[in-house]
């Protein structure tokens, strides 16, 4: 630990008190005693492969932009994030983990970036179950409603709510802001529940109308 | 018998019958030997004292040894009868000249028991007709043998009262033939029951009602028994229409007590609220004679009624109309409102109806009528001034709406580009870019308008100019609160657009959750209408 000390003056009789120090902001460096912040997030075996292809555009922004170092520890299939001494803010450490994480949730990762650009995007998580028991072939049916023939009802609702959804078997992720997310689960929610999803359509459109004019 | 021996049970009598006198009551219940022969003794004696008052009698004396107790009464009646209507006409004499008692009273001791007699008689005459039957009986005759023989000397005065009123009846049959009035009376009440049969109605007075009471009771077993219970029936009706106006209650009672007390007033006064039978019983106690005086009485108050009761009896009559007019339920066209319903049938042609007609007349088609028609119509055609119905043209120079449709494909931006996007278009409008949908179609539309223009000019005959294409102003939806910030120059009022253009919607625009029932089933409806319209489009195209 590094504490700049103001050269002091020698004690005059007369002063009743030293001036107060000046400080400068801590560096994400020096934070909790000088040692160094980390960050391990878990690969699922399923995300492997898209990490090991998609490793390039995932390590430049960290590295680069956030100043964040980042490894992938092979033997136990985490990749680790450390701060630097030259990091900014101590955010950018968790912002990097958020942005891994949602990677390994199933997002692309322009659409992962933008964690890393905007401040107030959240990923969101909810099972099937959560919303309605559902068993065997009800199931199925329930997340082909989700998707759509072709994924057109998920990115429909991607497109009229700026989220971006992935729904991996019984669990679902949405990843956008937080008066986003609340829509589109909400659209997610009636379509498990069993509404067609030209009932999911029109209240969308209603929806992104009147969010387009809210500003 | 020798007359020593006959004063000798004369004694002996006279003691039995003193014996009997002082006799309790209660020791004739028991049938005792000594007392029945005392009995027989004093019977015996009176009978045979009672023997020269009565000449028609077929005995000397009375048999009374091995008689049974029925021959001894029969024995007794036969005397006593005669003898009972004799004394009758003597009282009615005394009645009539009382000075004759004194007479009698000079007769001395031989006609003591004559004037004793005579005495008791007066005396019981005051009392009702069946209690002064049962004095006669008593004091007259044996009473012995009446106490003696309680239940058959009931049965005896029974007969002997019914006996007594056949004889009154008897009297009277023969004085209903000398009273002319009383057939008067009859006819007239026969009359009045025609009337009411055939539905006349008669009001009928209290002496009117009365005399049909005296009728019905007077007529009894002797007159037709026909006409009785034909008036029975009247007379039930008359009673109870006594009873619903009330002119007069407790009538019989009346009657009674006139019965029990009569007096001077009744018999010689001018009331009318009197029946004639009282009278007549009256009468019958009394001597004949003295009835005849109250008979000529009863004849003037029946023929002449005062000027003042008939007055009286008229504004009674028409009193009891009125009222009876108030208590029926009213004509019909006094009633409110009347449906046909509630009156009698065509009863509402007989009347006067008058009422508004709050409709114009029909025009009557005159001659001028169709002449001024066919001149109007005439110079409308003449101008050409048709009143016809004009179409009204919406106008076609409002700039078409964006609809935003739903993009159902993967969007090709990051979300990290959208946002970006968003951002951008929020601080500065005027970098704000056109819609894809708008930039292909426009270019599509042009291009296609260009083509279609020169097929046409190859095909047609009749030349068609070019036509006129509007140039689009493009206006994008920017919001009016960047509007107001002073640094963009570029943004001018005119490019924005106006909300109708925006949206343009007509009537009540409710949200999902405020629309009823109905309502969310009609726009259901009109959907699903659309849709089949849309796909037999679909299927008529591609047909």
């Amino acid at each position: 630990m590094e504490i700049e000390t103001v050269p002091s003056e020698p004690k005059p009789e007369s002063n009743p008190l030293p001036p107060k120090p000046k400080f400068e902001p801590l560096k994400a460096h020096e934070m909790s005693d000088g040692r160094v912040q980390f960050r391990k997030v878990s690969v699922p075996p399923h995300r492997y492969s898209p990490l090991k292809k998609y490793w390039m555009d995932i390590y430049t922004p960290v590295y680069e932009q956030m100043k964040i170092d980042i490894r992938m520890n092979l033997k136990a299939r985490k990749v680790e994030l450390k701060t630097r001494q030259d990091t900014p803010d101590i955010s950018n450490l968790q912002k990097c983990a958020d942005f891994v994480q949602a990677f390994m949730l199933g997002f692309d990762v322009p659409d992962a970036i933008a964690l890393l650009r905007l401040d107030e995007l959240y990923v969101e998580s909810f099972e099937i179950k959560d919303v309605k028991t559902l068993r065997g072939e009800h199931l199925s049916r329930a997340i082909g409603r989700l998707s759509g023939k072709g994924g057109k009802t998920k990115f429909a609702i991607e497109n009229a709510t700026k989220t971006r959804i992935v729904i991996a078997d019984t669990k679902i992720h949405i990843l956008g802001s937080f008066a986003n997310i609340k829509i589109a689960r909400d659209s997610l929610c009636s379509l498990i529940l069993g509404s067609p999803a030209g009932k999911v359509y029109s209240k969308l459109r209603q929806v992104s109308a009147r969010l387009a004019e809210r500003f | 018998m020798i007359p020593s021996a006959m004063v000798s049970s004369t004694e002996t009598a006279l003691e039995s019958l003193h014996h009997i006198k002082s006799t309790e009551p209660p020791e004739w219940l028991v049938p005792k030997q000594e007392l029945s022969q005392a009995v027989r003794a004093a019977s015996k004696l009176l009978f045979s004292s009672l023997k020269p008052y009565c000449p028609k009698s077929p005995f000397d004396q009375l048999l009374t040894e091995g008689f049974d107790v029925e021959q001894i009464w029969q024995q007794i009646d036969l005397q006593s009868q005669p003898l009972l209507s004799s004394l009758r006409r003597e009282v009615k004499k005394f009645e009539k000249h009382p000075e004759e008692i004194s007479k009698l009273k000079d007769g001395g001791v031989g006609g003591g028991e004559k004037k004793k007699k005579v005495l008791e008689q007066i005396e019981t005459d005051n009392v009702v007709n069946d209690d002064e039957d049962d004095d006669d009986m008593d004091m007259d005759e044996d009473d012995d043998d009446e106490e003696e023989e309680d239940e058959e000397g009931e049965e005896e005065e029974k007969e002997r009262g019914t006996e007594e009123e056949s004889e009154n009846e008897g009297e009277e049959k023969g004085g209903i033939e000398d009273k002319f009035l009383k057939i008067k009376e009859l006819q007239e009440y026969l009359e009045e029951d025609e009337a009411r049969e055939f539905g006349l109605k008669k009001k009928k007075t209290k002496a009117e009602s009365k005399k049909e009471e005296e009728d019905t009771e007077e007529e009894g077993d002797d007159d037709d028994e026909d006409e009785n219970e034909g008036s029975e029936d009247d007379d039930d009706e008359a009673e109870e229409e006594e009873d619903e106006l009330g002119l007069f209650d407790g009538n019989d009672e009346e009657d009674e007590d006139d019965l029990e007390n009569a007096r001077y007033e009744d018999f010689f006064s001018r009331k009318k609220n009197k029946s004639s039978k009282e009278k007549a019983k009256s009468r019958d106690m009394l001597e004949e004679d003295s009835g005849s005086d109250d008979e000529q009485d009863v004849d003037k108050r029946k023929d002449g009624p005062s000027k003042h009761e008939k007055e009286l009896d008229k504004l009674r009559s028409k009193i009891e109309e009125m009222e009876k007019a108030n208590l029926d339920p009213k004509v019909w066209t006094m009633r409110g409102e009347v449906t046909a319903a509630q009156r009698q049938k065509n009863s509402a042609l007989e009347v006067d109806l008058d009422f508004e007609h709050n409709v114009r007349p029909a025009p009557v088609i005159t001659e001028e009528v169709t002449a001024s028609l066919e001149d109007l119509i005439k110079t409308r055609i003449s101008e050409g001034l048709f009143d016809d119905v004009q179409k009204a043209r919406t106008s076609s120079s409002k700039a078409p709406r964006e609809i935003k449709e739903l993009d159902e494909s993967k969007s090709k931006k990051g979300l990290a580009e959208v946002y970006e996007e968003e951002f951008v278009q929020k601080t500065d409008p005027a970098s704000a870019l056109l819609t894809f949908s708008d930039e292909l179609k426009k270019e599509a539309s042009m291009l296609f308008k260009k083509l279609c223009l020169k097929l046409d000019a190859l095909s047609h005959f009749h030349f068609t100019p070019k036509p006129v294409v509007e140039d689009m102003s493009i206006q994008t939806n920017v919001p009016a609160l960047a509007m107001e910030e002073i640094a963009p120059m570029a943004v001018s009022d005119a490019a924005m657009l106006a909300p109708e253009e925006v949206f343009s919607g007509k009537g009540d625009i409710k949200e999902e959750a405020e629309l009823t029932k109905a309502e969310r089933k009609r726009r259901r409806a009109n959907k699903k209408r659309k849709f089949k319209a849309e796909a037999a489009k679909r299927m008529g195209k591609k047909a």
